[in-house]
């Protein structure tokens, strides 16, 4: 889980911060399902260890 | 310009189109890892081959960019007309950088920055320029960007948008394009509409009588991990033998064994089948009426010539196993099912099996703007309006070679089978392709004591399997290849589960390995005929107490 929200987060590193974090946010709504966000949810609430500063923006515009 | 992708192998049809266009005189440019018969043939020789090494498709189209925006050979009309400036000029800056360029990237993709630059200007400057690329792009990691990559060499050059010009997918198999196209994945419904699109969703709706989600669904690939995490109850599967054609195979059989009800669709008792707890004998393209869709978005009839052996037509157990379930189904004839889409879907407005009928085959958008369906994309304007570059950074695999496992495996098809073998592993075309065979480079061969026709080791981080070596010069150093036709070879025992971080598909065309001499089949071969014995005498029982029974 960590390394898929990874690659889409460095795929979006190429971009102006805001339109980044916005592209990963806009991905995991689009493609991840209900259950996957939930884990990834609960993941960055205890830390978050391991994963992208824009993927870690990203889901916490999720919650 | 073909990358990855192999014609005369894996599509022999447009294979033959595409020769015969170069004895006319058409140029081509190759990317590939392994030097295939378009490189050079009887009749056909490429003017460059790209021998790229697996995994660093995106470095290799940044580069390309980079000598088309260097050497200013973009077609600035064209982009001022047809595409967003803002997006253009961040691409151009990002390509232009000096990483990008093809004597940077040589050091990651082994491509001649000499070759590179050339090629470039062929395709540039060489009158319309095609690009048609298989699944050598899409198994990767990366295989969304290169897409991305690729749109945007077209977009840069204005190879868009009329006859003889585009970026041009090979499918992978037949009529993914009509599965893609029938909402097929799990975010969408038919003619890609997201399933947060109200108002496809209400259209669905209020012909359905069900209220629907309007969340995203899960992949294969999740759902198998979702099923070893105990979430994930039942499956259906039709047509499709994932535990052969997947990769990590381990895992996919957990994922299967863990299900509480796996139902399985299929001509034939597949690897798959194994794992079902119910088995439905599907019918094949010569017993069912509807139709195929082609990778230029042609809609083709199927005509049924026989009657199904097994009694339905795959349809028709579609509809029996959802009249079980509680929702009875109310078509008549796979006509009726192509009205529905027709009505429910704007590219499909026009399409009907008697228009078909009359006109042969259609390609869509085919509605009241194009009553005759839509042979070119792209004239004069994109769907979305304005083309937008996109930036594509290349991001290595994280799949690496180490010492202990120092080479790159990958994988593809061979003309005389197809696919996992379901079909054509169980014929005469055996005696032409028996089994899956490791090609090796010389080089690699020596280093390790290997001989033509030697059994070896095939070994990844994530498994083990043995198959017979052939030394071969069509593989570059470093680089190994085999198909996976066969079952008993389980070429997938040894790919990761690295995907695509996009669409989730597979990495099947970069796995680090190590190979060595072996003198017997692996555990997991051993296991797999232990299994198939077993599989093979409950179902003869079966048959003779059914038999008594009579």
């Amino acid at each position: 889980m960590v390394h898929r929200a990874n690659q889409i987060a460095l795929f979006f590193a190429g971009y102006p911060h805001d339109e980044a974090v916005a592209g990963v946010t806009d991905h995991f709504k689009k493609f991840w399902e209900r259950r996957m966000r939930d884990q990834i949810i609960a993941y960055v609430a205890h830390g978050g260890k391991g994963l992208h500063e824009l993927a870690l923006e990203a889901v916490k515009r999720l919650q | 310009m073909v990358i990855g992708a192999n014609p005369t192998d894996a599509h022999p049809v447009f294979a033959s189109h595409m020769k015969r266009r170069l004895r006319e005189g058409a140029r081509l440019i190759v990317v590939d890892p392994r030097r295939i018969d378009l490189v050079r043939s009887a009749h056909v020789q490429a003017d460059y081959h790209l021998p790229l090494l697996p995994g660093s498709n995106v470095a290799v189209i940044n580069a390309f960019a980079h000598v088309i925006v260097t050497e200013r050979l973009v077609d600035e009309p064209f982009v001022q007309e047809r595409c967003e400036t803002e997006a253009f000029e961040q691409w151009r800056k990002f390509v232009a950088e000096e990483r990008n360029s093809p004597e940077a990237t040589e050091a990651v993709s082994g491509v001649p920055a000499a070759d590179l630059r050339a090629a470039a200007r062929l395709y540039a400057t060489g009158g319309n320029a095609a690009i048609y690329y298989g699944l050598g792009v899409t198994e990767h990691s990366q295989g969304s960007t290169m897409v991305m990559g690729m749109a945007n060499l077209a977009m840069a050059t204005g190879n868009l948008g009329k006859r003889g010009v585009g970026v041009n997918p090979l499918r992978g198999q037949n009529n993914v394009q009509g599965a893609c196209d029938m909402g097929s994945f799990p975010h969408e419904f038919s003619g890609y509409r997201h399933v947060s699109d109200d108002a496809a969703r209400h259209l669905f709706e209020e012909a359905w009588h069900v209220p629907l989600q309007n969340e995203p669904g899960l992949r294969i690939s999740n759902m198998l991990d979702a099923a070893c995490e105990g979430t994930f109850k039942g499956i259906y599967i039709e047509g499709e033998d994932i535990v052969q054609s997947d990769p990590n195979t381990q895992h996919v059989t957990a994922g299967m064994t863990a299900m509480e009800c796996v139902v399985v669709q299929d001509l034939f008792l597949n690897e798959t089948a194994s794992y079902a707890h119910v088995f439905f004998p599907g019918s094949s393209f010569l017993e069912k009426d509807g139709t195929f869709t082609n990778a230029e978005r042609r809609i083709s009839r199927v005509r049924k010539a026989i009657p199904p052996m097994a009694g339905l037509a795959d349809w028709e157990i579609t509809m029996a196993l959802s009249a079980a379930l509680g929702y009875p189904m109310p078509y008549q004839h796979p006509s009726e099912i192509m009205d529905e889409i027709a009505r429910l879907t704007p590219t499909f407005a026009g399409v009907s099996f008697d228009k078909i009928d009359e006109l042969g085959s259609i390609q869509w958008p085919c509605n009241a703007k194009a009553p005759e369906g839509t042979p070119v994309m792209h004239i004069g304007g994109f769907v979305r309006g304005k083309g937008r570059f996109m930036i594509t950074e290349f991001v290595p695999t994280e799949e690496r070679t180490t010492g202990r496992f120092p080479l790159i495996l990958t994988t593809g098809r061979i003309l005389t089978q197809y696919n996992v073998g379901a079909q054509t592993a169980r014929t005469e075309n055996n005696v032409w392709h028996p089994e899956d065979i490791l090609d090796i480079h010389p080089w690699d061969a020596e280093n390790r004591g290997i001989r033509e026709g030697d059994r070896v080791a095939l070994t990844s981080r994530a498994g083990q399997t043995t198959l017979h070596a052939r030394i071969s010069e069509r593989m570059q150093p470093g680089v190994v290849y085999t198909t996976f036709h066969h079952g008993f070879t389980g070429a997938n025992v040894v790919t990761t589960e690295f995907e695509d971080w996009a669409t989730g598909c597979p990495e099947y065309k970069v796995t680090a390995v190590e190979v060595c001499l072996a003198k017997r089949m692996s555990e997991w071969q051993e296991n797999y005929l232990e299994t198939r014995r077993e599989t093979t005498q409950i179902q003869s029982k079966q048959i003779l107490s059914g038999a008594a029974g009579d």
